[in-house]
């Protein structure tokens, strides 16, 4: 008895003081994982009586558990408009770049620290994917805007680049062991197995789970936590199926975020909660596992390590997967920095401990160093290096809230709290004009509900409250856009990165060189919009903040809608005389 | 290029009267040729008009610079109004504007222009410089200030 309040207690106060700790943390810019991670290591050293440290069993079902429900919710919040863009590097990143990681980092650690293969090999395995909770958390810290190309390939690299990872591991751990000699054949069809049950079971259940959401009619606290029961279920069946449950668990959250017509953003703010408690337990409880004296004397092999990977590993794997989509190198080597390693490759490292391989001891506190190493490193300077490369849009989301609506069907109410310069308060409430098909039902100022009349001018701090269509996700797209550009104040900063002067994209490129260039350029085909010539000169599919050099000026990808580019800003040389 | 070397307070009007967008470029197109009844004016303004018609040239928080290449211009010239009531430009902050510089340059100019043009939008992202700018009554004051601004800032 005594024990179970022990527990409850500890478990409590850890949890308390990591949810305070957020604030100082936030404040201070220290990756708040890092500050999860401590706490679980200074709880680990108390003495207490009759409390054990969780065995490895308890360990593992926990954390990945938690992962699991990381990656759901990681899906729930990742809308299928990110795909467009993200697709393709974040697949190469996920597959080859895995693959690349691990071999570039296996080859290091055999030759400079002289690591026998197997050893370097599973070294390197448990730390060749990034982690999803980390990215998902740094890239979508508040009053961050990422160039969207970028953030949406990263996410949906540690979406999805778990299940080759845990592959390559358990690979390499047959070799190890090579109990009964798992021949090449029988790892080829373990591989298409955890690639095929993950993507179908991952799909399947998601729609099925919708499907559910959609017509069963349930109380409506209900729903989040059906939400949650069935990513778990989607988990587990993958996984017995022999298929990834990390990659179904992400493939379900992503159908059910964009696909569920009821209690949608009831779920993903449940979610938002679920996932924040994981992600605490989870360092924490990576933390209580590792006993910090045995970290000492591994330190400098762990240094060695850490180096290769985040310095050589990463920045070629990034290099070769994103070889065929025309990146230029900033955004390049910022999805180089952003490798960020965080709980997977940790309980990846429990894979060996339980298979009771002879190195897994040292390779749990190597690995646990690395991940130190990268999250503080790493997730401390994200957002520096991004401002550094550019790659941070001057752009500010205005606080909202949703809530769906039940009465219209597929609607919800959008809640937005003007920011103080916001270009909205320049004028009054005729001139907001939200994309058609949005409408603004009622306006709070000074505590007082007004009626939003036309002639009504805007102040800053009033609030906003929209009903908006959610089955139409061009439309959805086009007010979240509409709302960043409300939020946006920065006359200064934008016009540093977008240019001096906004064009209207459908403008002909000719008039467009007519003014800015000398003589038409040669490949601009005949009758040809500024939009489409930006398009076709890409390469690839544009996303805001991208950028292609013409003689002296500089076009951006200012605005798009829906996959176009409706403005295009222009940036003028410098005078460098 | 010297800023002050495109403007001269000939060609700034301190407090003028425009009521709209297409006005006030009437009124900058006059000041560039120097006379109304000039032909070239209505090149001019449609020029500016033409250029405009690519996206407003507004910079945000109440200025604009409109510009344009004309075959008749041998060298870079400039003309400077303040209004006294702001018009509305369509600038992208949606912000009405009562400050416009408006810029023409040969038809031939290459690179060099587009560095001049920058540099104006550097000057007049100086928001205290166009706050001054606006409290000043005449034009030789407007153009004294612009002179002070260079020197600070260098040649640009």
């Amino acid at each position: 008895m005594a024990v179970t309040d022990q527990l409850i207690f500890l478990a409590g106060a850890l949890l308390t003081l990591s949810i305070l700790a957020t604030v100082p943390a936030d404040r201070s810019g220290v990756p708040v994982l890092v500050v999860f991670l401590g706490l679980g290591m200074l709880a680990g050293a108390l003495p207490m009586d009759g409390v054990q440290l969780p065995n490895l069993g308890t360990a593992h079902l926990l954390g990945t558990t938690a992962l699991a429900v990381i990656l759901f919710d990681g899906g729930l919040h990742t809308p299928r408009s990110s795909f467009r863009t993200g697709f393709g590097p974040g697949l190469m990143l996920a597959t080859v770049g895995v693959v690349v990681t691990t071999a570039v980092a296996a080859g290091l650690l055999h030759a400079w620290l002289g690591l026998s293969w197997p050893e370097a090999a599973l070294l390197a395995a448990m730390v060749s994917s990034t982690d999803a909770a980390a990215v998902f958390y740094l890239l979508r810290a508040r009053g961050i805007e990422l160039h969207p190309r970028v953030r949406n390939s990263l996410e949906i690299e540690s979406g999805i680049n778990d299940p080759l990872a845990v592959f390559l591991t358990l690979a390499v751990i047959e070799w190890m062991t090579r109990d009964g000699g798992a021949g090449s054949g029988a790892l080829l069809w373990m591989f298409v197995l955890q690639l095929g049950a993950g993507v179908g079971v991952g799909f399947a259940g998601g729609y099925l789970l919708t499907l559910a959401i959609n017509r069963c009619p349930l109380s409506t606290n209900l729903y989040p936590l059906q939400a949650l029961a069935g990513g778990l279920v989607v988990y587990g069946a993958a996984s017995l199926l022999g298929g990834s449950g990390f990659l179904a668990a992400y493939l379900a959250g992503l159908v059910v975020g964009n696909r569920a017509r009821i209690a949608r953003r009831a779920i993903q703010r449940f979610h938002d909660g679920v996932a924040w408690l994981c992600q605490i337990g989870l360092f924490i409880l990576l933390g209580f596992l590792v006993v910090p004296g045995e970290l000492l004397p591994i330190a400098g092999s762990a240094l060695i390590v850490a180096f290769i990977l985040i310095f050589i590993a990463r920045p070629v794997a990034t290099a070769v997967s994103l070889l065929p989509f025309g990146f230029s190198w900033r955004p390049m080597l910022f999805m180089s920095w952003v490798g960020l390693r965080g709980g997977v490759p940790v309980v990846l490292s429990l894979y060996p401990l339980m298979a009771g391989v002879d190195f897994a001891r040292d390779a749990f506190n190597i690995i646990f160093f690395v991940v130190l190493v990268s999250l503080t490193l790493q997730g401390w300077t994200v957002s520096r290096v991004a401002r550094w490369l550019g790659l941070l849009l001057p752009r500010e989301h205005p606080d909202t809230s949703r809530i769906d609506l039940e009465r219209p069907r597929d609607h919800e109410l959008v809640v937005c709290e003007l920011p103080h310069g916001s270009p909205a308060t320049r004028g009054s409430m005729g001139d907001l004009e939200p994309p058609e098909g949005v409408r603004l039902v009622a306006m709070v100022r000074d505590d007082d509900l007004r009626t939003p009349a036309p002639e009504l001018l805007v102040h800053a701090d009033d609030t906003l409250y929209f009903v908006v269509p959610t089955h139409n996700t061009t439309l959805q797209e086009r007010f979240d856009h509409w709302l960043d550009a409300i939020g946006t104040a920065h006359p200064v900063q934008e016009q540093a990165y977008f240019g001096e002067f906004a064009l209207d994209a459908a403008a002909p490129m000719a008039d467009f060189a007519s003014v800015y260039l000398t003589g038409v350029p040669s490949d601009v085909e005949s009758g040809e919009s500024v939009a489409m010539y930006l398009q076709r000169k890409l390469r690839h599919r544009a996303s805001e903040g991208d950028q292609l050099r013409l003689q002296g000026v500089v076009l951006v990808v200012r605005e798009m809608d829906g996959g176009q580019i409706t403005t295009a800003g222009v940036r003028l040389p410098r005078d460098t005389s | 290029m010297n800023i002050a070397n495109l403007l001269a307070p000939e060609r700034i009007r301190a407090g003028a009267e425009a009521t709209s967008k297409k006005r006030t470029l009437e009124l900058l197109s006059e000041l560039l040729t120097g006379d109304a009844g000039d032909p070239e004016t209505r090149n001019v303004l449609e020029s500016l008009i033409s250029r405009e018609r690519l996206g407003a040239t507004g910079l945000g928080r109440g200025v604009a610079l409109p510009h344009a290449r004309v075959a008749t211009v041998t060298e870079p010239t400039a003309a400077l109004v303040r209004l006294n009531e702001a018009v509305d430009f369509d600038a992208i902050d949606k912000q009405r504007v009562d400050l416009l510089l408006a810029l023409l340059v040969p038809e031939d100019s290459t690179d060099e222009h587009l560095r001049l043009l920058r540099s104006l939008a550097e000057m007049f992202r100086d928001t205290d410089f166009c706050e001054q700018l606006r409290g000043n009554q005449t034009a030789e004051a407007m153009y004294q200030q612009i002179i002070d601004w260079q020197e600070q800032h260098g040649a640009a």
